[in-house]
């Protein structure tokens, strides 16, 4: 596969950089990257990868946008309110970069369907905001062996962390269950700064890139913290852990299933 | 003596157990927090159990949520 | 007879900068090293920076020919 002139224009600044090349780009435009939640976290994602040249980007969100939305998902416009999410975000990424396949789901990831959605995919970006759905990503792509990013963001405070396979602990090594409804605060109740989420949602696409490429060292085995008050970064060293329900010799789960569905969260929607 | 809580410096008395600093340290939802010390995970049932010795590095990991509403 | 084989060209006189040297450093990236590249260029802003950012990649520059329509060919050893 050669580079048009186009492309070569477009992608200059990653071909020059010693770390992507020529090489770097090309895997680039032949990556899958699946992009689980079309919110604050996946919007930049989706933005930068669409823009990087990922060539099949899959986003899944069974949301429409919503004037609350716009605060900090700016993949979406005033003008998509009520649209779906999926095809919102769609329409921005083709419209900064037409060379890139854009796979929409416009449908809640289950048990049911997230093994085979997320089966066609090289990566994983969990941009959800409800720990079942966490949990659901983290088991299923423990199972499928595919690497992902999670992410999380509250006020002023976001974290992240990278799982690849056989490397480092998975998200269920650190927290073993989803907390119960309401114990733990929301978004929707205790606000976020829209930059947080372009911030972390940022960063997760920079995993994937540098997963992609090879470039450089993978947040596995260590969580990112970030406090955009304190506007410190820190890094936390992630133990694995040895009786882990999922990712351990030990496990228990070996089949995606679906926590209990918050009642307050299905009337909101 | 001095302990490392979250990477700052702090001091503290001899005999402070986990659960002692966690109260100290006014940590949100205790229960729902992840707790390592020198980069391994201790069990919450240990809290109380575990004394901190000078020198040992704690961290509270917080259950984060954010992105969208997927389901 | 040349003191070298050139092993391929590019022609970047239909971009421009900074897409001139991406496209030579693209052409580099596909041969072996020894090999050897001709960069078919324009006179300016192409001959002033491409053979000083090639040589900063640490290629070797090995002649650079002008010709008589004003273009300029530049012989470079991949390293």
């Amino acid at each position: 596969m050669a580079f048009t002139n186009e492309q070569l224009e477009r992608y200059s600044r990653h071909i020059i950089l010693k770390e992507i090349g020529p090489k770097g780009q090309k895997k680039l435009m032949q990556a899958r990257v699946l992009i689980i939640g079309a919110g604050g976290l996946g919007a930049p994602a989706a933005l930068y990868l669409a823009a990087a040249g990922v060539g099949t980007i899959g986003i899944a969100d069974a949301d429409v946008v919503d004037l609350s939305n716009l605060q900090r998902q700016v993949i979406h416009s005033t003008a998509d309110i009520g649209r779906p999410k999926v095809e919102s975000a769609r329409d921005s990424m083709l419209a900064i970069n037409p060379e890139i396949d854009v796979h929409t789901y416009y449908e809640y990831i289950t048990s049911e369907n997230i093994s085979g959605i997320i089966r066609d995919y090289d990566f994983i970006l969990d941009g959800t905001d409800n720990f079942p759905a966490k949990f659901l990503i983290n088991d299923a792509c423990v199972l499928e062996e595919k690497p992902f990013s999670h992410a999380g963001i509250i006020r002023f405070e976001g974290q992240l962390m990278t799982y690849v396979p056989g490397e480092g602990p998975c998200y269920r090594c650190v927290f073993k269950e989803p907390p119960p409804k309401d114990l733990v605060p929301t978004c929707r109740e205790a606000g976020v700064i829209g930059a947080v989420a372009g911030v972390i949602g940022c960063l997760q696409a920079m995993e994937a890139v540098k997963y992609i490429t090879g470039a450089g060292d993978l947040l596995t085995g260590r969580l990112l913290t970030y406090d955009a008050l304190k506007m410190q970064f820190r890094t936390i060293r992630l133990p694995r852990d040895s009786h882990c329900a999922v990712c351990s010799g030990e496990r228990t789960i070996h089949a995606p299933f679906d926590y209990e569905l918050p009642s307050c969260d299905l009337k909101n929607r | 003596m001095k302990i490392i809580v979250a990477g700052a410096e702090k001091e503290y008395a001899d005999g402070l157990s986990v659960e002692d600093l966690i109260e100290a340290e006014k940590v949100e939802t205790p229960q729902y927090v992840t707790v390592t010390v020198n980069d391994s995970f201790l069990p919450n049932t240990e809290r109380t159990s575990r004394i901190l010795q000078d020198g040992d590095v704690v961290e509270f990991l917080y259950f984060m949520g954010g992105g969208a509403a997927d389901r | 007879m040349a003191e070298y084989r050139i092993t391929d060209t590019v022609d970047i006189t239909d971009v421009v900068c900074p897409v001139t040297f991406v496209k030579a450093k693209v052409a580099l990236e596909e041969l072996e090293e020894g090999e050897i590249l001709s960069v078919h260029m324009n006179d300016g802003e192409p001959v002033q920076n491409v053979p000083r950012s090639i040589k900063e990649e640490g290629h070797r520059v090995l002649k650079l020919i002008h010709n008589e329509d004003g273009t300029f060919d530049l012989i470079v050893q991949k390293a």
